[in-house]
């Protein structure tokens, strides 16, 4: 009978061993985890836009401010010189009045 | 040879001419130009940018209502708030509050509301303050003056006339204002005034040129006033600011500015300042 017990408690401590091992075997605990080359190329590439964006929307900023300063310039230079005019004696192609 | 049109848009008679032969797709497109900026930025029609503006508070604008916007935003703070677009709701308090042409002989007023708060023009959209709404009328014609003339230039030199608001591409175009005749080769003219647009309220004479410091149409001893500038906003901008100076102040502005004005005051007297003689 003990015999018999104790044949049984062998058997399931080598079955559960075996399965361990196998569970500890089957995941490979030495192999390094392995990236796609493709997801490795679209970060890269992901973070290369990100630059590129970043430049170009400095130098979309920096064009802004100039033409923003161009256009009060010129505004400023319109008002300041008024278009040549002078009075003549001709008789009027029209007329300006009050709108 | 001169060809000649003339229709009626923005509330006032149009009149386009341009010194070239065979102008006509020239002067429909300038025609349709000011058709499609009145449908952009009359206060008068339901559809239109600036009353969907004036109505939500904001708006995701074309092109055109940016700049004009943009214009009298700048205009403001040039003639120290004189010209201001947030006066929309004053001239509704003075009774303006359809087209001219249907506004009734009498009728009730009410108390001027404040001018002079926020517009904010970001890229993309324009936010009104809480109460603000705008009126693009005069600024609206001299921009359209412009637009149709450029248009109208690539048949040859010409002159668009939106209602006294004048824009001149190229040629010599002799333009009468009160006696005296000029001759314009370039930029704009315009002139303001309250001998039109003036109605009866309460037994009182109204008219639509609105000081924004007081919300009520102004009282100075001038009658109309008549700028040359580099385009007809400019020009818009500048009569509308002289107007409000009252006749002393509006000359020596001009005199500092070698700004050509016509001033003609209310007893009748024409003054001629900015370097006319």
């Amino acid at each position: 009978m003990t015999n018999h017990a104790g044949r049984l408690y062998a058997l399931a401590i080598a079955l559960a061993v075996f399965f361990l091992a196998w569970a500890v075997v089957a995941a490979r605990p030495w192999a390094t985890t392995a990236v796609d080359p493709r997801q490795k190329t679209l970060a890269i590439r992901a973070a290369q836009l990100r630059r590129e964006a970043k430049l170009v929307n400095q130098i979309v900023a920096q064009r802004a401010q100039l033409a923003r300063v161009t256009h009060n310039r010129q505004l400023a230079s319109a008002a300041a010189a008024p278009a040549p005019v002078k009075i003549v004696t001709l008789p009027p192609l029209t007329i300006t009045r009050t709108s | 040879m001169i060809d000649r049109r003339t229709f009626h848009a923005m509330g006032t008679e149009i009149e386009l001419l341009v010194d070239a032969d065979g102008a006509d797709r020239s002067l429909n497109a300038a025609e349709l130009e000011f058709h499609r900026l009145e449908a952009l930025l009359s206060r008068f029609r339901d559809d239109s940018e600036l009353s969907r503006l004036n109505r939500d508070g904001w708006i995701e604008p074309g092109p055109d209502l940016v700049r004009v916007v943009g214009l009298a935003l700048e205009a403001r703070e040039r003639t120290s708030g004189r010209f201001d677009p947030t006066v929309h709701d004053a001239l509704v308090a003075a009774g303006y509050d359809r087209s001219f042409e249907q506004l009734p002989a009498e009728g009730e007023t009410t108390p001027p509301p404040p001018s002079a708060g926020g517009v904010w023009l970001r890229a993309g959209r324009i936010d009104l303050d809480p109460g603000v709404h705008l009126d693009l009328g005069g600024i609206g014609k001299g921009y359209a003056a412009e637009r149709a003339a450029e248009l109208l230039a690539l048949a040859g030199p010409c002159l668009v006339n939106a209602g006294g608001d004048i824009a001149i591409r190229g040629g010599s175009w002799p333009v009468g204002v009160e006696h005296i005749t000029l001759q314009l080769d370039s930029g704009g003219l315009a002139t303001s005034g309250r001998d039109r647009r003036r109605w009866q309220r309460g037994g009182r004479e109204l008219h639509h040129l609105i000081d924004p410091a007081t919300g009520e149409p102004s009282e100075t001893d001038l009658l109309r006033v008549t700028v040359v500038a580099g385009d007809a906003v400019d020009a818009e901008v500048a009569a509308k600011s002289l107007f409000l100076a009252g006749s002393k102040r509006a000359a020596a502005e001009a005199n500092a500015a070698g700004m050509p004005a016509v001033l003609v005051t209310e007893d009748g007297r024409t003054l001629l300042a900015g370097g006319l003689a």
